[in-house]
């Protein structure tokens, strides 16, 4: 946790950006306030002025308001004036009112789409590491839901922490001009009225927590229990899951009463103490207008003016409480702006054209102590196709992300087409390669959009083309909206195979130098991997192709394969030289083939 | 049929008063909490009316009299009023607050009983997050807003009745003047609220566009980095942001707008008060300065609870489409449940040992007869399908993905009932058993297994939930996953996460296996799995496989020519019948399509 001094400074930075905005709703604010005060000050003339048998005992202020009206006789004979004058009053105060709204909500919705945009963008710019370090759905929180809390604090809870204390102390000096004694009486109880109120929605963010917390284990349980529910029915376990969930059925619902019997607790006695209040105002007032030294007006000044304040001080408590939880949201969001951006070379080169060559030369790459990559070399020559073959965990997918830059390595050099990767953007390098994931990433969009994501201009024939070479065209035909089929989280889901054809057709549309597929045909079956590689083969030119695969019927076409362990190189060569060799290589040849571990039973009649 | 995929389609149509009056009903089991919540709200409103003219009565007669007896008294009515009044706010929240955690306690056990006995027809049309939504958020949605709903139109209307009879008891032509004010009141908080509404779910509605927005950005970020996508989903982004900001805005300006007017019109009947009430303090018709600071008074007071009254309609028409899709949940008829006669043999043959529904134990045989199925009309899976099955006989189903190799397990499961034809267990029809009993005899390894958070000492035991430690190593041992249980940092006590995600699929495999062998059930399925699994174990599994098949009716859904020969019969499935039926070297012999799929084994590598 970041101490809270800096998430001031951010707050601060972030108000000061839209300080022209928020010093026009100041204004309007302080104006606002003075002409609501003004309103009551009316009738208290002409009550105190007017209606009174001794007008000489009413105070200045007073004379001088019905002296502006026309003075005693013409407002007496034409009590519309007062009654016109409340009206402009109120007009040109909801007008204030309305400035002041206009303004700090233009300002704080300014400031949370920067902060939107910004956040984004950073998340975007982030090491892959970072990201593998940052668990995504406390990340997405801080995307989301925190800077939500911010951008209502921004707009609403400033204002309101604004609005109090103008409320507050704009009439301070027409209390006390009018009658002082009235004047502290009508304060004696604030401050214990805000105090209570702080201290009480402090106690209840710590419960508001554990109803969110009891909240969460609901959700959880009732996903849960959906995703398992063949489990379920097939141990006949409906009552034990039933008897499971009632249990935080009752626990969420016993934290929401709870919340419940606290905010009961906290408005009846706090509009006791608001009562107390009034009550002290009325009874001194009364008492002293039957001593005389009261005026009626200026009494009814009084009750009216305590009802207007006290409201906004009764909210202060919360906005303070609330305040604390905006300043834990801005640290949150500030740790995230706090990590690092991917690096950038100083002086990038930018070759015309890459040759597809690839070296490794003695790079080594740690996880914590732990050694992913321990030292490899290798070269690939332009045009050729490799396969990477080892155990889990061995370093396969690393071999992937130090070659799209998404993770740099600790020592060695890695170049493509004699040109050290670390010289070049990591956007250009990326831009000469294409990938295709295990688990392929797609986007919230239409199948179309999502082949052509890299060229958006495409036209419909090369889009076509690409699905039928990744033998995903006739699948998104059957689809009812066929190419325009929506998939992601708003869409279709797709099979894990369909989705590894779709980035396949994807990475085929991008005409790279490098085609990397990591393990990308898993769970497509053995005819239709056989057509797409055959595809990709006429495709081919010049592209170098690496293919990492479990398969052994997938690697043996390779040119040559790299047998991977434990982060080192331990064999190379062509599948009849490995299978010659004893090693890693042959192990798996020959348990491959005892477990004939294939799922051709799959296709036997699919083609 | 066609859920919408977590879209909250708030309505903005007219409010469904029989929709409401049927979820009155909900109210019944708290109706002590409802009844003192009105009598709460009642009570409070008649508090707050009637103190304006308390305080003008105390004004006049301090005017008047001095300090007087009768002052006294009424200062003693008022501070008793006072104490009241914070009595009746203490017991309507705490009253609303048990009947809205007690309905939303009510609704979501109701939703989730349902669910719990849906078929899965129901579950394949509807994704897992949009039946979640259902449970939490709506059903929360719908008791939180019914009580203040209830409370508002109780207090609200009582209150503006209360206002308006003490206004016209003091004095008629003022009163009637005062109220000037109450139809634009009306109507401004009426299109105003309306429009907020409207507003504010536009504002939520590109909120979730917005996270989902984030979450594709955090989820797929190495996509977006090696497809070089970031500055143009940036692009795409900052218009997203920028529709949020003109959705707030509006929303804000609503707001900008519609307070002063509140306020205005308020100060306005202050204003008309003064200037009326003046005149006739001026000629002496009776009214006193007390009174008419009274009608000030309740010129401001107005305002609230029309004020209130319009919110709470609206909370009603936003809470509407929630009300329906819970209404619609709980109201779902399972389209497969135990017949009238299968409940009435249960509850006669409750306390007897045996199967529950007084039918046989043992299963000597399954039988499919003249079976057609079809998820959706326009795709027929099977037709004039038979098979019968025996105990001790284990079938491995082999074909290519679509012909109904799954869909056969799913029937003899009664996961789906077939269209047409019957599913027989000892020549009687499995409807005419107890479905739960039927579904227990059941032991299911899917391909993906599903575990539940918890250690995997508490998955195993899944299976048979009184059975001991010991009972559950051994079952461990014999489904070959107590080794690598041993091996884990915790042992047994190793946490699965949330779905078993810290486990691989392999051991997944294995662990489910250990639970199904727990529950020693009569027939036993198995779905292999087709992704890469490491090689040993794979060797794990199929060495299992072999022990679990031995002695009980098993179907394999098989992928590995291993688990296939070893099976006491092969059905090979296409397009929804049986094309061939026999043992590895009867469809070798046969030379057809088996035997064309055994050499594309050795060929096709």
């Amino acid at each position: 946790m970041t101490d809270f001094p800096t998430q001031f400074r951010l707050i601060r930075q972030l108000i000061f950006s839209e300080r022209m905005r928020y010093a026009c709703a100041l204004t309007a604010l302080i104006a606002g306030t003075l002409l609501i005060y003004l309103i009551p000050l009316v009738p208290q003339a002409v009550l105190d002025v007017v209606f009174n048998d001794d007008p000489d005992k009413a105070s200045g202020i007073s004379r001088g308001v019905i002296e502006f009206l026309g003075g005693i006789e013409e407002v007496g004979s034409q009590l519309w004036r007062p009654a016109l004058l409340i009206g402009f009053l109120a007009l040109a105060a909801g007008f204030c009112v309305h400035l002041r709204q206009r303004f700090a909500a233009r300002a704080a919705q300014n400031i949370a789409r920067r902060m939107r945009s910004g956040i984004y963008d950073h998340v975007q710019k982030l090491p892959c590491r970072t990201h593998e370090t940052l668990e995504s759905g406390d990340l997405l929180q801080r995307c989301s839901s925190d800077v939500d809390t911010v951008s209502l604090f921004l707009s609403e809870q400033i204002t309101m922490i604004g609005r109090a204390f103008a409320m507050l102390l704009v009439p301070l000096p027409l209390m006390f001009a009018l009658d002082w004694r009235m004047a502290a009486i009508s304060l004696i109880l604030v401050v214990p009225i805000s105090v209570f109120s702080y201290t009480f929605f402090n106690r209840m963010r710590t419960r508001f927590l554990e109803k969110e917390k009891a909240e969460a284990r609901l959700t959880a349980t009732v996903n849960e229990n959906l995703n398992g529910v063949r489990v379920v029915r097939s141990f006949a376990r409906q009552s034990f899951e039933s008897a499971r969930f009632d249990e935080h059925n009752a626990t969420h619902r016993n934290r929401d009463n709870d919340l419940y019997r606290l905010m009961a607790r906290f408005w009846s006695l706090s509009d006791a103490l608001c009562f107390c209040q009034q009550g002290l105002v009325i009874g001194f007032g009364l008492w002293w207008l039957t001593q005389g030294s009261l005026e009626i007006g200026t009494f009814y000044f009084f009750i009216s003016v305590v009802n207007m304040f006290l409201w906004p001080v009764r909210m202060l408590g919360r906005i303070l409480a609330e305040f604390g939880k905006a300043l834990v949201a801005v640290g949150r969001i500030e740790e995230v702006l706090e990590r690092p951006a991917e690096s950038s070379p100083g002086d990038p080169y930018q070759p015309d054209g890459l040759d597809g060559s690839i070296t490794f030369e003695n790079v080594s790459l740690h996880h914590g102590e732990l050694p992913v990559l321990d030292g490899i070399d290798f070269k690939i020559d332009p045009g050729e196709t490799i396969a990477l073959i080892g155990p889990a965990g061995c370093g396969k997918t690393t071999i992937v992300d130090l070659l799209l830059r998404l993770h740099d390595p600790d020592d060695g050099e890695i170049s493509i087409g004699d040109v050290a990767i670390g010289r070049m953007e990591r956007g250009y390098v990326r831009s000469r390669i294409a990938a295709v994931m295990q688990q392929p990433f797609l986007y919230s969009r239409s199948i179309r959009d999502n082949i052509a994501i890299t060229r958006p201009d495409l036209e419909n024939d090369p889009i076509e083309a690409a699905a039928i070479d990744a033998c995903i065209h006739d699948s998104i035909k059957s689809f009812d909206q066929g190419y325009e089929t929506m998939v992601g989280e708003r869409g279709l889901t797709l099979s894990g195979g369909q989705r590894q054809r779709v980035a396949i057709a994807r990475a085929l549309i991008q005409r790279p130098d490098i085609l990397i597929l990591d393990d990308a045909l898993s769970a497509v079956d053995t005819r239709t991997e056989h057509q797409i590689l055959s595809a990709i083969e006429r495709r081919h030119g010049r592209q170098t192709t690496i293919l990492v695969a479990h398969r052994l019927s997938t690697i043996r076409t390779a040119d040559r394969i790299l047998v991977l362990e434990a982060g080192k190189v331990t064999q190379q060569g062509t599948h009849e030289e490995l299978i010659d060799q004893p090693g890693l290589y042959r192990r798996i040849w020959t348990i491959q083939s005892d477990l004939e571990t294939d799922d051709q039973a799959e296709t036997g009649g699919a083609g | 049929m066609n859920p919408d995929h977590g879209h909250d389609d708030e309505r903005s149509g007219a409010i469904d008063l029989r929709l409401w009056m049927n979820f009155i009903k909900h109210l019944k089991p708290h109706r002590r909490m409802a009844f003192t919540m009105c009598g709460a709200g009642f009570g409070l409103a008649i508090i707050e009316a009637s103190l304006p003219p308390l305080t003008g009565f105390m004004i006049d007669e301090a005017l008047e009299q001095g300090v007087s007896n009768r002052l006294l008294t009424m200062g003693g009515i008022f501070m008793v009023m006072m104490m009241l009044f914070a009595f009746t706010v203490w017991l309507f929240i705490k009253a609303a607050g048990a009947l809205a955690t007690g309905v939303a306690y009510d609704l979501r056990n109701g939703c989730f009983q349902r669910l719990q006995e849906l078929p899965f027809s129901f579950f394949d049309v509807r994704p897992t997050g949009w039946l979640v939504t259902r449970v939490t958020s709506d059903c929360a949605k719908v008791s939180d807003r019914m009580p203040w709903v209830l409370l508002d139109i109780f207090w609200g209307s009582t209150m503006l009745i209360g206002i308006c009879t003490a206004m016209m008891i003091i004095d008629i032509r003022l009163a009637l003047w005062t109220m000037a004010i109450v139809p634009p009141l009306v109507v401004a908080s009426w299109v105003f609220k309306r429009r907020m509404l409207a507003s504010s779910r536009d504002m939520r509605r590109t909120n979730s566009a917005i996270t989902a927005s984030f979450s594709e950005s955090i989820n797929g970020i190495r996509t977006t980095k090696s497809l070089n996508r970031e500055s143009r989903n940036l692009g795409e982004f900052d218009q997203l942001a920028d529709t949020m900001r003109g959705h707030s805005m509006r929303n804000a300006l609503q707001a900008a707008v519609f307070l002063p007017i509140v306020a205005v019109l308020g100060s306005v009947g202050v204003g008309i008060a003064l200037w009326k009430g003046g005149v006739q303090l001026e000629t002496g018709t009776g009214l006193s300065i007390g009174m008419l600071i009274a009608f000030m008074e309740y010129a401001i007071l107005f305002s609230m609870p029309i004020q209130e009254l319009s919110a709470r309609l609206a909370d009603l028409q936003s809470a509407q489409a929630a009300a329906e899709r819970v209404q619609g949940l709980l109201e779902e008829v399972p389209a497969i449940r135990d017949s009238p006669e299968v409940l009435a043999r249960l509850e006669e043959n409750s306390d007897l040992k045996g199967p529950p529904d007084g039918g046989e134990q043992v299963i000597e045989t399954i039988e499919f007869r003249g079976i057609r199925f079809h998820y959706k009309p326009e795709e027929p899976i099977l037709e004039d399908f038979d098979l019968t099955v025996r105990k001790g006989e284990s079938i491995a189903l082999v074909g290519p993905t679509g012909g109904g190799k799954s869909t056969i397990v799913n029937l003899a499961a009664r996961f789906y009932e077939p269209n047409e034809g019957q599913v027989l267990i000892n020549g009687v029809d499995f409807r005419e058993r107890s479905l739960q009993w039927w579904q227990a005899q059941f032991g299911i390894v899917q391909q993906v297994p599903h575990l539940f958070s918890g250690t995997i000492m508490e998955n195993i035991r899944y299976g048979r939930l009184e059975a001991d430690d010991l009972d559950v190593l051994d079952a461990a041992r014999q489904a070959g996953a107590h080794d690598f249980i041993e091996r884990l940092d915790d042992g047994y006590e190793h946490d699965v996460g949330e779905g078993g995600e810290l486990l691989s699929t392999g051991q997944r495999q294995l662990i489910s296996l250990a639970r199904a062998l727990l529950a020693d059930p009569q027939i036993f399925v198995m779905d292999e799995a087709t992704s890469s699994i490491d090689t040993e174990t794979e060797t794990l599994i199929q060495e299992a496989i072999d022990r679990v098949m031995t002695g009980r009716l098993s179907f394999v859904i098989a992928h590995r020519l291993s688990t296939i020969r070893d099976a006491d019969r092969i059905i090979f499935i296409e397009a929804g019948r049986i094309l061939e039926d026999g043992t590895h070297d009867d469809l070798m012999r046969a030379n057809g399509r088996y035997a064309e799929l055994y050499a594309g084994q050795f060929t096709g590598a």
